[in-house]
């Protein structure tokens, strides 16, 4: 060792010495606390996700006042479960679940409000019933859908009831996502029920000839207008005076939109004749102008699957959309569905159109739930009329309840479907006040428990039954939210100025390249197939078909 | 060594031998620090950047099965997309007018602070709270500011000019870049602030005071000597926040949707747009790599110029 050698190993060793006699770190303490804690990390993760569990957890099964009609409805669903009539629906899938138990059903659900049902009140039953445990996964809407497909591709099983649009149906019973249910439905359903469901809902989970779920939410459109203003004698008497016709619910979007304009003429600032959620991303520019094209007699792709939005439908849809807008509320473009609710419950549009809640939030009877808080009181409750959209209403997405083919449960999680869609069941969660699950059954529609649920609700139900009658389905095919989000970049565009043809090109172009993307065959193959659904066109509706269900 | 510390060591006694593994250990200490944080490096971001890049060159699509080889079909279909052609221009476009404004207006806040006064550290303290609000919240605030017909900012300004004011401010050129803005420069000028003012209050006082004796007049002083001093601060200021600026998209997912029509698509909403809405997953990584390059090639520059800075 020579000096220099030596002067720094002398001066290496006096520093570690040091360190060591002053109870500083040395690297075995550090290795030994660094181990330590690793450790508690590793114990921490189980500890954290035990706590999250219980947190997340299944609620207290939430029953209503027994007295009061949602009571009530909860009580029948328990008594239809446990007691029959036993070849009910959901006494049959009460029954045969008995013998898994213990087995968890993990069923995805959009989170939020959505995922309130599952977890206060039919899935805690559900556990209640049968012992299966049930673990609500929410997901964003997008993620509904992709993580869907990724576990899939993973194989992981980490879904077994999946909450999906209609318009996936397609796309996911291809891909094998999900399975069909028909041999269940032989083994364990009364066809009765199944014949319960409203003839435009019935046939949409159905593919190809098999059935790939349960349909579960009725979001028809439906119009929603003051009564006290359009029974008003002033009003009236102007409007006789105007147009040589009576003030009443509109049934062509050229009323409509002569009404919208006269009502905001006699009354804007205080109320506005009409309003409608026509923000970017919201989705009310695609389901209006869908409904108004094939109304004017639109047809969405031509027989070589060419896009037909440029058309003389097109151009008129676009031109009326335009008039509604200015006959509206200022800022109508600028509204999406929850801000549009909060100018019409507190009295500044006399019309608008848009989903089911919208009923129960003008009775006031949604907001009784706190988690519906965030929606203004209603100022107009009583005052509310209901009609069904001028032409065809929309029914605007909807829900299916589909069984993921990955399942490792699957009989056990198309039990707990089938009972959660049964006629009673269904019942006691459409009616809950923060449901955003709405009537779909015949017996929905007809129920006296719902109409008991707030003044008007019995005219509210049968206006809903009667715009199922004319309704029109959303485009139930792969690349659906492609075309979706073409319409709405149009609209909005037209909204801001654009010209409506070069608009409607526009849109068509992009429509042309989604189905170029996806196989024009193969896409016209799925359209063929949405043909044949009852409300598929203007020309099918439930009601042109001799279907019409007349309550 | 003192003989102290000799004492000492003779009362510990000698050291312990230590075992083959610990010697090993002994050895390889610094890479057995590193491993952990190259694993977790390795797993949650090299991998996931290999992945994404076999992704942009095969069908990841949920609507189309399989993952099938494509080449460069998902790179072809965002450079031949117009919208985002027009999105990648309005980032740019965006981030140098919210960024150029938020400089601007950091300094002069910078400025105005960085001299003591009464209640200084009150105001610092509310000047930086956007800092801490979400991009997400941010956007709420202004939509519910701006938003017809409930914002009152309408209403507002009808009062203050005396005459009815009917904006579209997330819905009309250009008052909707206006708005966007806005929100931006509200929430980010605290950010160039607070980096200002750290460069502000390094500069030596004594320079000042030189200055002061000199009879140097305040803007002499301000291009002569803040200036040169706070440039490198002023830099690396600029390139954070145009870095940030540049993946802009809470605010426009909030306020206009990306719309109307396309007309505030930024290059993050859209790939959000293509991604997560479309599902053409494929499409939406060829378009991230596409962004990449040409965020790294912003930064190479401004990150080289920050190199070459030197102090005065």
């Amino acid at each position: 060792m020579n000096d220099s050698e030596r002067r720094d190993f002398q001066a290496g060793l006096e520093s570690e010495v040091d360190a060591f006699l002053k109870g500083e770190s040395t690297r075995r303490t550090f290795i030994t606390r660094f181990g330590q804690m690793t450790g508690m990390l590793a114990v921490s993760g189980p500890v954290l996700g035990m706590m999250t569990d219980w947190a997340v957890a299944q609620q207290k099964l939430e029953l209503a006042d027994p007295a009061s009609p949602l009571g009530q409805a909860q009580a029948l669903a328990l008594k239809a479960s446990t007691e029959g009539p036993a070849d009910g629906s959901a006494f049959r899938a009460t029954k045969a679940a008995k013998q898994f138990p213990g087995v968890t059903i993990n069923m995805t659900s959009e989170a939020g409000l959505q995922a309130l049902d599952p977890r206060n009140f039919s899935g805690p039953m559900w556990e209640q019933l049968t012992g299966t445990k049930m673990n609500v996964v929410e997901l964003s809407n997008p993620d509904q859908y992709s993580k869907a497909v990724a576990e899939h591709i993973a194989g992981s099983r980490a879904y077994d009831v999946l909450d999906i649009s209609p318009a996936w149906t397609p796309s996911l019973a291809d891909g094998g996502v999900i399975a069909p249910l028909d041999e269940f439905i032989t083994k364990y359903m009364n066809m009765k029920d199944f014949e319960d469901f409203h003839p435009l809902y019935k046939a949409l989970p159905t593919y190809k000839g098999k059935i790939w779920g349960f349909f579960d939410d009725g979001d028809i459109f439906a119009l929603y207008y003051r009564k006290d203003i359009f029974e008003d004698p002033k009003m009236m008497e102007a409007y006789q005076a105007k147009f040589n016709g009576k003030l009443e619910a509109p049934k062509t979007w050229a009323e409509y939109n002569q009404i919208a304009q006269f009502i905001t003429d006699q009354m804007a600032p205080k109320t506005y004749g009409a309003g409608h959620f026509r923000k970017a991303g919201s989705p009310g520019n695609q389901f209006d102008f869908l409904q108004q094209f094939r109304a004017n007699g639109g047809k969405l792709f031509g027989d070589d699957m060419k896009a037909g939005l440029v058309s003389d439908a097109g151009v008129a849809t676009l031109t009326s959309m335009v008039a509604s807008n200015a006959a509206s509320i200022p800022g109508n473009n600028e509204l999406d569905a929850v801000s549009l609710w909060a100018a019409f419950l507190t009295g500044k549009v006399a019309m608008i159109y848009s989903w089911p809640p919208t009923g129960r939030m003008a009775g006031n009877y949604s907001q009784s739930a706190t988690a519906i808080n965030f929606i203004p009181q209603s100022q107009i409750a009583g005052k509310v009329g209901y009609a069904v959209v001028p032409g065809n209403p929309e029914h605007a997405v909807g829900y299916n309840k589909a069984l993921a083919a990955d399942s490792a449960n699957l009989e056990a999680s198309y039990l707990f479907m089938q009972w959660v869609t049964s006629p009673e069941v269904s019942l006691a969660r459409v009616m809950l006040p923060y449901a955003l699950r709405d009537p779909y059954r015949i017996s929905h529609y007809k129920s006296d428990l719902y109409g008991g649920l707030f003044p008007g609700a019995k005219e509210y139900l049968i206006n809903l039954n009667n715009s199922a009658n004319v309704g029109l389905l959303d485009p139930i095919m792969p690349g659906a939210q492609d075309y979706f989000l073409s319409l709405d970049r149009m609209c909005t565009a037209v909204w801001a100025g654009a010209d409506p043809k070069a608009s409607l090109e526009t849109a068509a172009t992009e429509w042309n390249e989604t189905t170029d993307r996806l196989g024009v065959e193969s896409q016209k193959a799925f359209y063929t197939e949405f043909l044949k659904l009852p409300g598929a066109t203007a020309e099918n509706t439930v009601e042109k078909l001799g279907l019409a269900v007349k309550l | 060594m003192t003989t102290q510390t000799i004492t000492r060591m003779q009362a510990a006694g000698p050291p312990r031998r230590l075992s083959r593994f610990g010697q090993w250990a002994d050895r390889h200490f610094k890479w057995l620090l590193v491993a952990p944080a190259v694993l977790l490096i390795l797993a949650l971001s090299i991998y996931p950047l290999l992945f994404s890049l076999v992704v942009s060159f095969i069908n990841y699509d949920f609507q189309v099965p399989g993952h099938a080889f494509v080449g460069l079909k998902n790179f072809e279909r965002v450079v031949f997309d117009p919208v985002a052609r027009w999105s990648l221009f309005l980032t740019a476009w965006l981030s140098a007018i919210s960024v150029a404004i938020e400089f601007v207006l950091g300094l002069l806040v910078a400025l105005t602070m960085v001299k003591s006064f009464p209640g200084r550290g009150v105001i610092m303290s509310i000047l930086i709270v956007p800092l801490f609000i979400s991009p997400v919240i941010v956007g709420q605030a202004w939509t519910l500011l701006l938003q017809r017909p409930f914002g009152p900012t309408n209403y507002l300004l009808t009062q203050l000019l005396g005459q009815e004011v009917t904006i579209g401010w997330m819905t009309e050129r250009p008052w909707l870049y206006i708005s966007l803005i806005v929100a931006d420069v509200w929430q980010w000028t605290p950010f160039m602030f607070v980096i200002l003012l750290a460069g502000l209050t390094a500069i030596p006082p004594n320079l000042y005071e030189a200055a002061e004796l000199d009879g140097v007049s305040a803007w002499q002083a301000f291009w002569a000597i803040t200036l040169p001093h706070l440039a490198p601060m002023m830099l690396l200021a600029l390139t954070f926040r145009l870095l940030d600026a540049i993946r802009m998209f809470d605010t426009i997912f909030i306020m206009t949707g990306g719309g109307p029509g396309t007309q505030t698509y930024t290059a993050s909403y859209y790939l959000y747009t293509v991604g997560f809405t479309q599902f053409h997953l494929s499409q939406a990584t060829a378009g991230s790599w596409l962004f990449l390059i040409f965020t790294a090639f912003v930064v190479t520059l401004l990150v080289r110029r920050l190199l070459k800075t030197e102090p005065v």
